[in-house]
């Protein structure tokens, strides 16, 4: 960033200057630059008034060919540039000062660009060499591990899903809490995966409020401004390719799951013990009786003997006729990635160009699952006249996922199926000996087990599905397309004033389509189904902004009103046929129509802003801004929402008396205070809920030909604004000459009037209300340290760490407490602090569960606890552990070593609390018949007096596994995220090759995982609970650079 | 000069941004309308009539429910396999089956709880909407009829499913009774005080209702007389019963039954007997939710999961029409339970749900007959058998035996649609012992036993500040 900003700098100025030497005698030039640590390698020696120019080498030598009397100007990052008139053809030895204005960095803002030094506010940037580095297919991904106090949860391993974002803790609880995502100035309301890395520039956190209080409604949750990649004036047009291929497969190991052997025996004992010990029988009539009932129980033999199990509870023989290993059918550990990049940019006197073309092709972890995506990008800017600029960003994006399901508990959800299915059961039909049935064409069949017979035909789990073959006889597909214009006008009407209008537009198209074999699984019966959703989101967004900025003498004042209108307009349209001829699949083909549907939707927003920014001697600054928003999504009385900011810095290093310090270079302290809202309702499914205030009559409940209507959710009709006050104390520093830099922070966000479904006794007909319940607070610290720990000729370190501690806590409530599943929230405590049941182990008499029952005394107080076997008398309590880590953070190093360079970032988490319901039901010990069981259960309760932890097996209904601590699980990790290792071609080569560059790398991500709690991918989501979601991949790629 | 077009340039476009109020009022909901909508006509509140009764048939809370808590037919279902007649395989309603399916976080505790008050909230929304609505007297008095049968059809359920019956102990807490829209949750009633709700709401609806209604499904005098009918057996109350009963069918039982349907698939609402049904069609599908027929129908692509007790088919005699049971498989060692199924249910997408029959109103006039001891009970009785089997031959039962006769009837005439053999054993403090090739042992229900009926659910005891823990306490078998 700063490198390019200087070059641009630099190649205005040449423009300024313009004078040129007549055609002369073309001579060849070397020399070495070097500066106090020795030569420099990198620099630009670029021949004033032209676009030519070279690069020196890791020596900090050069060549290049100029006419005699021409200038060379020589430039690098944090150097002062320095030119040279080329009289003779001496070798030229050019020694470069450090430049202490290059800290003059300029940074992307709300509704504008400031320099970096004048930011009063908290403000992280993620520029394009780190996004470079990682294989990211959602580009919010790279962000993990790389800014501090933002928390991103990957979760699952579908390519092409977007990651979850917190920015500084969670400020809502069933208001959206993602941030407001902002590209080129204008908001995004397109799927974020639409984006490819490489077109962007940089991507800009802004934390606290006097950064985002310009978003007023939309910014309580934090914003992202991606800043995309556009051309530079006066540069010659480049052209880069990067393309890479690779591997992926699952990133971490799934539970153990026991063989089909030990799983059929587990499960006569399971039978066994049920009817000794609840239904009384005796041990001899127990097991000769579960001998006798195994199969009939499990509904399938795949062993010869018919009744494979004797009455000592071992199998007869091991000999199978099949032994299913759902795993590998459905996992896809051997997924391609491939993504090809064309960037071609550059710039004239008045106009710049950029265009962008990237492709991206990845399979998922389960077979069939991949995203296909084909992005592209073009930019210009002109420069009409001295007072009139104008561009235009277009971009469209088009992609198609193929998405079988990877979470949830639809009998479809693969990894679910993993864990929930034995082995025991086959993916072919079998007969009642056990042999293959074919079909009339001689193939064999998915067994959906639920066909008719006594044996091999009815399973007690997932009756009418194969997830495998629903993986290849359905169909999924998400196909999105999005086209964005983008365009300014920017009016220099005084020296002092302009004014910019800027627009966009942007056209989001999701098409959404489902097919159910027309013979096999689901909708087997009615001969198949397709369902098709075509929905369209069409925004529109103006910006007008008033600017007017000047210096009186060291006083610097900038002043912005804005006005900004928002337009949202949804168009869904669905429908649904069933009755299809084989290999039919289109609804042209339906035979019964089940469904039709459709809907519009609107939302607009119209706001007014200012902000006013001051400075005296670039020394102390202040700003304040403030911003009124009126949103549809409130009733008329309550829409209106008012938001202001004020925030305020100190260069410290300016002072005489911190510049006497040789250590420190740099010194700032920045603070702000600012309050700001959250529009974004959700409703109970997490999906926008555009008019939250009104109680409605939802359409669509007909009773055959008569049209019906039921009772939508209960709404508060005086709900309006969630609010969250936010304050930072951050300081800025580099010390050591620049060999340490960093920041630390320090916020508090308080959020009140929250948004939330306040549980309602369901007696009442309805579960919740929506309504304004209470607040909350947030806070944390964040510390990100850069340095440079080696810089000599041959060899460059970086490194940086950054990490936060974020806190969580409720302030208010409108009743004293709310159970909400795992949790119960209560003032004092975090809306992430677990209340459950406590599991108190094994009796070691019966080997039944026992959980933790308190001990009142006749005021009710707490005087101890006893134990109980009855669940439901078991006491809740908080078990002082949390799903919201205690810290996370990120570390990342860069090595150059002559031509080699090694990068690689860790992230990592601490301090989570996961309840794992995957590995409950993995232990469930053969309660439900017919489930994988998890190879813990060896250590069941066999026989009185057993000392264990695992109840025993127990073909009944217990509550061994219902909800308790038993399953809590500490979650702490470390990843490494990205591994980029690359090998630069010497210049001395791409020369003769005529291109300018020439990389090969090889780049790994999630290579390894280090976790406290296995079996699990450790992101799994906010609240700590697990969904039998898929795995991040791990992928391996190689792939090249080439520039010319 | 070109700074001042500038300006104008600027302020034209301020001007036409800086817009009015219509620009934030324009959005407004498509896919649902407002209150004065459905109140302001006829129409307009017998399509909420229409939503409501779609919710006896519908997945209730879609992604989030579960095949076995679908709606009313699901609440029926669990009744009959919690009794003796039909064996549940390895399936869905397997631990309904097992008689333990009641603690306080179990789905279906939670199920049968949410489920009524849902729809009981339903109902109140019309009662409260047509209080305040300028629809005239007579269409207010018939939709509000509707509506309070609705009301009591639920608390019927939840009075049912919630505690002992009503003859163990009126004064026994019953759940909390809403009579209008609610945010807070009250109290824990008594069984007595729902049952003069219920029996209020009931009697209105019949004093106000006519035989008119907009399709089988809708609640018309003759269905809420044998929701009356049903309430009146469990409260003992003999003459009411009988006489609701004979409102329900119309009392001529020759004229009402019609025995060449009954092998028919009992999927069709147009069928004759039926009283009251839900209907299904392909657009309108349940899909493989529907109870008893995904379940029970080995001879179509479901569940294959229920199968009939063979001490139960051996009450049938071979002319019987409703002797449809097959020996679908071979019985083996640990497999006699998959032995017999039964084909009197057709499952389809489409297949309709009966609710209520006439041949139930005939056997419960009987049952009130002879409580009453009114020599014409067992004329009532053979005239379903008669009708039944051709080659019936009338009893010579009398006294106890003869209310025997009529409650092996009952379960005989409709075994698998409305869980009777359960309903009966409940409300006449039986036992219900599992006999013949039942697939559990030890699974049986003692008299008064508490499993009869389910806990409170916890998430109900969690956010209604008017019902603690306590009210489990003693619940235990």
């Amino acid at each position: 960033m700063k490198q390019k900003l200087h070059r641009i700098t630099m190649l205005l100025f040449m423009l300024v200057v313009q004078f040129s030497y007549s055609q002369n005698q073309t001579i060849t030039v070397t020399g070495t630059v070097s500066d106090q640590t020795g030569p420099l390698p990198g620099v630009v020696v670029i021949i004033q008034n032209t676009a030519t120019g070279t690069q020196t080498d890791f020596d900090g030598n050069f060549s290049i060919n100029v006419n005699l009397g021409a200038t060379l100007e020589f430039s690098y990052v944090g150097m002062k540039s320095m030119t040279k008139t080329i009289l003779d053809s001496s070798s030229l030895s050019i020694f470069l000062e450090e430049d202490t204005e290059a800290l003059e960095e300029v940074v992307v803002v709300a509704f504008g660009k400031q320099t970096k030094k004048s930011i009063v506010g908290a403000i992280a940037s993620v520029s394009d060499d780190i996004i470079d580095n990682q294989q990211i297919t959602s580009v919010a991904t790279a962000l993990q591990g790389n800014v501090a106090g933002v928390n991103i949860i990957s979760t699952g391993g579908q390519p092409g899903e977007n990651p979850i974002i917190r920015i500084r803790g969670v400020s809502s609880i069933n208001a959206d809490a993602s941030p407001l995502i902002i590209v080129d100035g204008a908001p995004y309301n397109g799927n974020l995966n639409t984006i490819s890395g490489d077109q962007i520039e940089s991507m800009n956190v802004l934390k606290d409020a006097a950064s985002t209080s310009l978003y007023g409604s939309r910014g309580a949750n934090g914003v992202i401004l991606i800043n995309t990649k556009r051309g530079k004036f006066n540069t010659p047009t480049k052209v880069s390719v990067k393309t890479t291929y690779g591997l992926s497969g699952r990133a971490v190991d799934r539970h153990e799951l026991v063989n089909t052997d030990t799983f059929t025996q587990y499960t006569w004992e399971a039978i066994r013990n049920s009817n000794q010990y609840a239904g009384g029988m005796s041990p001899e009539d127990a097991a000769s009786s579960a001998s006798n009932s195994l199969v009939t129980t499990l509904g399938y033999n795949p062993y010869n003997s018919s009744i494979p199990v004797g009455t000592d509870g071992k199998l007869v023989s091991t000999d199978k006729k099949w032994d299913t290993d759902w795993g590998a059918l459905i996992e896809n550990n051997n997924a391609k990635r491939i993504e090809h990049t064309l960037g071609i940019s550059g710039g004239s006197e008045n106009t710049t160009h950029s265009f962008n073309l990237n492709y991206l092709d990845q399979e998922g972890s389960i077979q069939t699952s991949n995203f296909e995506r084909v992005t592209t990008r073009l930019s210009i800017d002109t420069k009409v006249n001295k007072w009139f600029k104008t561009g235009v960003s277009l971009f469209y994006s088009t992609s198609a996922q193929n998405f079988p399901d990877q979470s949830g508990t639809s009998f479809t959800s693969t990894v679910q199926w993993i864990n929930n299915l034995s082995s025991y059961y086959p993916l072919y039909r079998r007969d009642a000996n056990g042999n293959f049935i074919y079909d009339e064409k001689g193939n064999t069949i998915y067994d959906y087990g639920n066909n008719q017979g006594a044996l091999n035909a009815v399973r007690p789990q997932y009756q009418g599905e194969n997830v495998v073959g629903s993986l290849y006889l359905y169909e999924k597909q998400y196909k999105r397309d999005n086209f964005t214009a983008n365009g300014y006008m920017h009016f220099q009407i005084l020296k002092d004033l302009s004014f910019k209008t800027q627009i966009s537009y942007e056209k989001y198209m999701y098409d959404f389509y489902e097919y159910n074999h027309n013979e096999y699984g689901v909708a087997a019966s009615v001969n198949g189904r397709v369902d098709q959703d075509r929905n369209f989101t069409t925004t529109k967004n103006i910006i007008n902004t008033l600017n007017y900025n000047r210096k009186f003498g060291e006083h610097y004042v900038n002043v912005d009103l804005i006005h900004e209108a928002f337009e949202r307009n949804i168009n869904d349209l669905g429908a649904q046929g069933v009755g299809f001829l084989p290999n039919v699949k289109v609804l042209n083909g339906s035979t019964t129509p089940e469904a039709v549907r459709g809907a519009f939707t609107d939302e607009t927003l119209n706001s007014f802003l200012s902000r006013v920014a001051y400075n005296y001697k670039e020394k102390y600054f202040g700003e304040i801004s403030y911003r009124q928003d009126a949103s549809s999504r409130f009733s008329p009385e309550t829409r209106v929402g008012s938001f202001f900011a004020i925030g305020g810095s100190w260069i410290l290093s300016e002072e005489a008396f911190i510049q006497n310090i040789d250590q420190i270079q740099f010194l700032k302290l920045r603070a702000s205070y600012g309050e700001l809202g959250n529009n974004k309702t959700q409703d109970e499914f997490g999906d926008p809920d555009y008019f939250p205030y009104l109680s409605l009559y939802e359409t669509g409940w007909n009773e055959l030909d008569n049209t019906g209507v039921i009772l939508g959710n209960i709404s508060d009709t005086g709900l309006t604004w969630e609010k969250t006050a936010s304050s930072n104390i951050g300081i800025d520093f580099g010390m050591f000459g620049q060999y340490l830099n960093g920041s630390i922070d320090y916020y508090t966000k308080t959020s009140v009037d929250l948004i939330y479904d306040r549980p309602l006794p369901s007696s009442t007909g309805n579960d919740a209300i929506k309504t304004n319940v209470g607040s909350l607070k947030n806070y944390g610290i964040e510390v990100s340290l850069r340095s440079n720990i080696i810089s000599n000729k041959n060899f460059k370190w970086t490194t940086g760490l950054n990490f936060s501690f974020d806190r969580n806590k409720i302030t208010e409530l409108t009743q004293e407490s709310f159970i909400n599943g795992t949790k119960r929230w209560e003032v004092g405590r975090s809306l992430y602090d677990f209340y459950l049941t406590e599991w108190a182990g094994v009796n070691p008499a019966n080997g039944k569960g026992m959980w933790y029952v308190d001990i009142e005394d006749a005021e009710g107080d707490v005087i101890g606890r006893d134990v109980t076997e009855e669940y439901a008398d078991a006491t809740r309590n908080y078990v002082n552990k949390s799903s919201l880590p205690d810290m996370i953070g990120g570390f990342t190093n860069n090595l150059v070593y002559k031509q080699f360079d090694l990068n690689f970032l860790f992230n990592f988490s601490f301090g989570s609390y996961v309840y794992d319901s995957s590995y409950a039901s993995l232990m469930n010990g053969m309660e439900d018949v017919g489930r994988a069981a998890h190879t813990d259960l060896q250590y069941r309760w066999q026989k009185p007096g057993d000392i264990t932890h695992v109840p025993l097996l127990y073909n009944s209904q217990n509550d061994f596994t219902s909800r308790s601590d038993r399953f809590l699980f500490k979650n702490d990790y470390i990843r490494l995220k990205a591994l980029t290792f690359g090998y630069n071609l010497p210049k001395t080569i791409t020369n003769k090759m005529n291109i300018s560059r020439l990389r090969l790398f090889m780049q790994g991500d999630n290579l390894f995982t280090w976790q406290s709690h296995k079996g699990l991918d450790p992101e799994q989501n906010l609240a700590g609970t697990t969904d039998s979601r898929s795995y991040n991949l791990k992928t391996v790629s190689l792939g090249l650079n080439l520039d010319f | 000069m070109k700074n001042i077009i500038n300006l104008a340039i600027i302020s034209v476009a301020l001007i036409s941004f800086s817009c009015s109020d219509d620009f934030l009022n324009e959005p407004k909901p498509t896919d649902a309308v407002t209150e004065n909508v459905i109140f302001d006509s006829r129409e307009g509140v017998e399509a909420h009539l229409s939503g409501i009764q779609r919710f006896y048939r519908d997945q209730f809370r879609g992604a989030d429910g579960s095949t076995d808590t679908g709606g009313m037919y699901s609440m029926y279902f669990v009744r009959t396999v919690k009794a003796n007649d039909i064996i549940q395989g390895v399936s869905w309603f397997l631990f309904d089956y097992d008689n333990d399916n009641r603690e306080p976080n179990y789905r279906r505790t939670i199920f049968t709880w949410d489920y009524p008050y849902y729809m009981i909230n339903q109902a109140n929304s019309i009662i409260q909407g047509l209080a305040d609505s300028n629809l005239g007297v007579n269409d207010i008095k018939q939709l509000e009829a509707q509506a309070k049968a609705h009301r009591a059809f639920f608390y019927f359920q939840l009075a049912m499913e919630f505690q002992h019956t009503y003859s163990y102990d009126p004064s026994l807490p019953a759940p909390p009774i809403y009579t209008e829209m609610a945010t807070e949750g009250k109290p824990m009633s008594t069984l007595s005080e729902m049952y003069d709700l219920i029996i209020d709401d009931l009697t209105y609806a019949v004093a106000n209702l006519d035989e008119n209604r907009l399709g089988k499904s809708y609640i018309n005098k003759q269905v809420a007389s044998g929701i009356l009918a049903r309430v009146y057996l469990v409260t003992e109350n003999w003459q009411g019963a009988r006489d609701a009963a004979i409102s329900a069918y119309g009392g001529n039982p020759s004229a009402s039954l019609n025995a060449s349907e009954y092998g028919n698939g009992f999927d069709k609402i147009e069928n004759t007997e039926w009283i009251w049904g839900s209907p299904q069609t392909n657009d309108q599908s349940n899909y493989y939710y529907a109870a008893p027929h995904a379940f029970s129908d080995h001879f179509a692509d479901g569940y294959y999961a229920s199968y009939i007790n063979e001490d139960f088919r051996a009450l049938f005699s071979a002319t019987d029409v409703r002797n449809l049971f097959d020996e679908t498989y071979v019985p083996a060692v640990g497999t006699e339970y998959k032995f017999l199924t039964t084909t009197k249910f057709k499952f389809a997408f489409d297949s309709d749900l009966p609710l209520m029959r006439t041949a139930e109103m005939i056997l419960i006039e009987a049952e009130a007959k002879h409580r009453l001891s009114d020599p014409t009970a067992h004329d009532i009785l053979f005239s379903l058998q008669s009708n039944r089997d051709p080659n019936a031959v009338k009893s010579s039962n009398t006294g106890a035996a003869l209310l025997e006769e009529i409650l092996v009837e009952r379960r005989k005439e409709l075994y698998a649609e409305l869980g009777v053999e359960w309903f009966d054993a409940k409300r006449l403090r039986r036992a219900i012992p599992r006999t013949g090739n039942h697939r559990l042992p030890n699974s049986d229900l003692a008299a008064d036993d508490p499993h009869f009926f389910l806990k409170i659910p916890q998430k109900e005891i969690d956010a209604n500040d008017n019902i603690d823990a306590s009210v489990n306490d003693g619940k235990n078998r």
